[in-house]
């Protein structure tokens, strides 16, 4: 899992360049997802009844949690740069065997979107 | 005993014959034999070596780590001189121990497929073995059911009860009658349609099996709007009961599925003729067949997660100068019922926990009078607010006892409430299915505690006494002969109480949080208090702030501690 330190230097050099640019945290490069919603307030408040509705029961109601693992307002800290292509890789294929299912093909990409938008907003510095 | 296959148990067969006769007891004494201590769920022990007025002097004589960090629900079995217990995560292990010192016999790893994970909904818990003939039968996450050899720990026979890919699962110790070995299974999440089915227990042949919903045709399933029933819940991951003078095996079922009623039916106090059957009910079954004799439904048009699971305490009160065999049974919506467990008729029903989404229960005819103007009912897009108790209940799983000593029940209770509201939803088989978004990080409907140890006297029907617990959640309970109850909580205190007074005598950190009943057991003249500890993660995981409280309070673990004087 530990990325080369070419790609860590790409990396640094693309999030360097973006730093300005960047709507949001997550620092995506450019072949990577990008939230359409990032930032939008609307959005997020949607975003939290959906992960109410399909996701609290695991990761807890508003993303909050006492079982560091499963705590999804960690992401920025625990995953940084990759932290937006990480969630999208795991919820549409799934971490069966940590007992999160498969989404891809159950909620629409819209959908899930809408909900990162409202973790986005619940990311925790410590 | 002509059930006994003695191709297959050979030279075991004499021993099964004792391990029979010891089994068929009332309740327990020396053995632990069955998961309630008996087959009527009683968990009340006839030893009285350990008292209330000895107590005090109770040491730690050995210790046994259970080798996994989920929720320990595990009750031991103690049969002779062996002592099965369970580990959490699949099982991860099953154990065999001598009981005196814990020395292994044997230890069998199921194998399961990692995968199983992703489809079990609270927690990846086991609650234990039965043993009957020579055999050890267990439940597993994977929806499978296995049977060993006791002596050996050798495989007998792996039988798929369900497809766990599809949400089902099995989660407590099977029930033994006669020749067969009975389970219920998990899903109510997962728009899974509930069954109990028995198996021959010498070569896990499917005897019965029967659906809590009934099908197209069948009577009651005009309980369900349209299609619904398909995916409709009632599963029964609780544990049966069984009265063998009547030949009837009591189960009890979960939640109706999706928990969102819109689909179901009215969405409304107004249930009309969806009432969702046998969702959120106590069933009796024909031992023999399989045949539902009666259902009684605790919940009609279930839409809070009010499942019905908790167990049965089989036993026979006092009522109006007439010795009445009845079935005990704390439920999630927060009242303490009283049924006849002959013909299913309600005898009483009062909360024994703040309860405000229904008025009472009108025993005529034996529905809940729910909170006017749907004021407590969560509908589609309409939150219900502050509805008590919450979806984990007045009481889940964690098994109360009946002291006959007493004639008090003693069971762990909540102090929570909710909001919660309906959504709409697709069925993806495998997929939650809740259409359901609620709150849960609110504090206690009266007072500061989330969580109560009550001492119940079900002739009156109210409190004899109480110790309030600050978190959720308090054990199951074991009472003994020597005036004792046995309880643990969230921190991992286990506690013994005066079962008179509630009186705390004595107490002793375990380090992780206690859910399972403790279980006492004596050979060679000295009596064990056995009990299983490692703090859940399945329900603080969907508590909110409350959660994050219930798991700062001790860390998770795995490890059973063994007491005597």
């Amino acid at each position: 899992m530990k990325p080369n330190n070419k790609v860590w230097k790409q990396m640094g050099v693309l999030v360097l360049a973006f730093a300005t640019l960047a709507p949001a945290w997550g620092g995506e490069d450019e072949s990577g997802p990008v939230n359409p919603y990032s930032g939008d307030k609307a959005v997020a408040k949607e975003g939290a009844e959906l992960f109410n509705q399909y996701c609290s029961h695991c990761h807890g109601p508003w993303a909050e949690q006492g079982e560091r693992v499963r705590d999804l307002r960690r992401l920025r800290i625990r995953y940084g740069d990759y932290a937006t292509e990480t969630f999208w890789t795991t919820v549409h294929k799934g971490r069966m065997e940590k007992g999160m299912p498969v989404w891809g093909g159950v909620l629409s990409d819209d959908v899930l979107w809408r909900i990162y938008t409202f973790l986005e907003t619940v990311q925790t510095e410590e | 005993m002509a059930s006994v296959r003695r191709s297959l148990l050979g030279g075991v067969a004499v021993v099964a014959l004792a391990t029979v006769a010891s089994s068929a007891m009332a309740q327990a004494g020396n053995e632990w034999p069955t998961y309630g201590g008996d087959k009527s769920n009683t968990r009340f022990s006839t030893l009285d070596q350990i008292n209330t007025g000895n107590v005090k002097d109770l040491k730690v004589v050995w210790m046994h780590s259970l080798g996994s960090n989920d929720s320990q629900e595990s009750t031991p079995i103690i049969v002779g001189d062996t002592m099965y217990v369970t580990s959490s995560t699949g099982p991860k292990y099953v154990f065999a121990l001598n009981a005196r010192t814990g020395e292994k016999i044997w230890t069998y790893q199921p194998e399961l497929p990692g995968d199983y994970m992703s489809t079990v909904c609270c927690g990846l818990d086991n609650r234990g073995v039965a043993v009957a003939n020579g055999m050890v039968f267990f439940g597993r996450l994977d929806a499978k059911l296995e049977a060993l050899d006791a002596k050996t720990g050798k495989h007998l026979w792996t039988k798929t009860v369900a497809d766990y890919r599809k949400g089902y699962a099995i989660t407590s110790a099977p029930l033994i009658v006669k020749d067969m070995v009975i389970t219920g299974m998990a899903g109510g999440e997962y728009g899974v349609r509930g069954f109990v089915s028995a198996y021959k227990q010498s070569t896990g042949e499917l005897v019965w099996k029967t659906y809590t919903i009934p099908g197209e045709g069948e009577p009651e399933n005009d309980t369900w709007k349209g299609d619904s029933w398909k995916t409709g819940g009632g599963s029964t991951w609780g544990v049966g009961a069984y009265d063998a003078g009547r030949n009837l095996v009591y189960w009890s079922t979960s939640n109706a599925g999706p928990w969102g009623a819109s689909t179901r039916g009215n969405d409304s106090s107004d249930i009309g003729p969806y009432s969702n059957k046998w969702t959120s009910s106590q069933l009796a079954f024909d031992a023999d067949t399989g045949k539902i004799v009666w259902g009684y439904q605790y919940t009609p048009h279930d839409t809070w997660d009010y499942d019905g699971i908790n167990e049965a305490v089989l036993t026979e009160l006092s009522l109006g100068g007439q010795k009445v065999p009845v079935m005990m049974h704390a439920d999630r919506n927060g009242f303490f019922y009283v049924l006849n467990r002959e013909t299913g008729k309600l005898l009483a029903a009062d909360p024994f926990v703040t309860v405000n989404w229904a008025s009472h229960v009108d025993l005529q005819t034996g529905r809940p009078v729910e909170a006017p103007n749907n004021e407590k009912r969560p509908q589609l897009g309409k939150w219900a607010r502050n509805v008590c108790p919450n979806l984990i209940g007045g009481k889940n799983w964690s098994p109360m006892s009946y002291s006959p000593q007493t004639g008090l029940v003693y069971l762990p209770a909540f102090n929570m409430c909710m909001d919660i509201k309906n959504r709409e939803e697709e069925y993806s088989p495998g997929k939650f299915y809740l259409a359901s978004e609620f709150d849960l990080g609110m504090a206690g409907a009266s007072g500061s505690n989330l969580a109560e140890f009550i001492a119940w006297d079900p002739v009156a029907m109210k409190k004899a006494w109480s110790i309030p617990e600050d978190y959720m959640w308090a054990s199951g309970a074991m009472t003994t002969a020597g005036g004792l109850v046995f309880y643990g909580n969230l921190e991992g205190k286990f506690k013994a109480v005066n079962a008179k007074t509630g009186e705390v005598l004595w107490q002793f950190n375990v380090g992780t949080g206690i859910t399972q009943s403790a279980v006492s057991y004596s050979i060679d003249g000295k009596q064990y208090i056995a009990v299983t500890a490692g703090r859940l993660k399945g329900p603080p995981s969907f508590f909110g702030k409350l959660g994050q409280k219930m798991m700062a309070v001790s860390p998770e673990g795995g490890v059973l501690v063994v007491f005597a004087l």
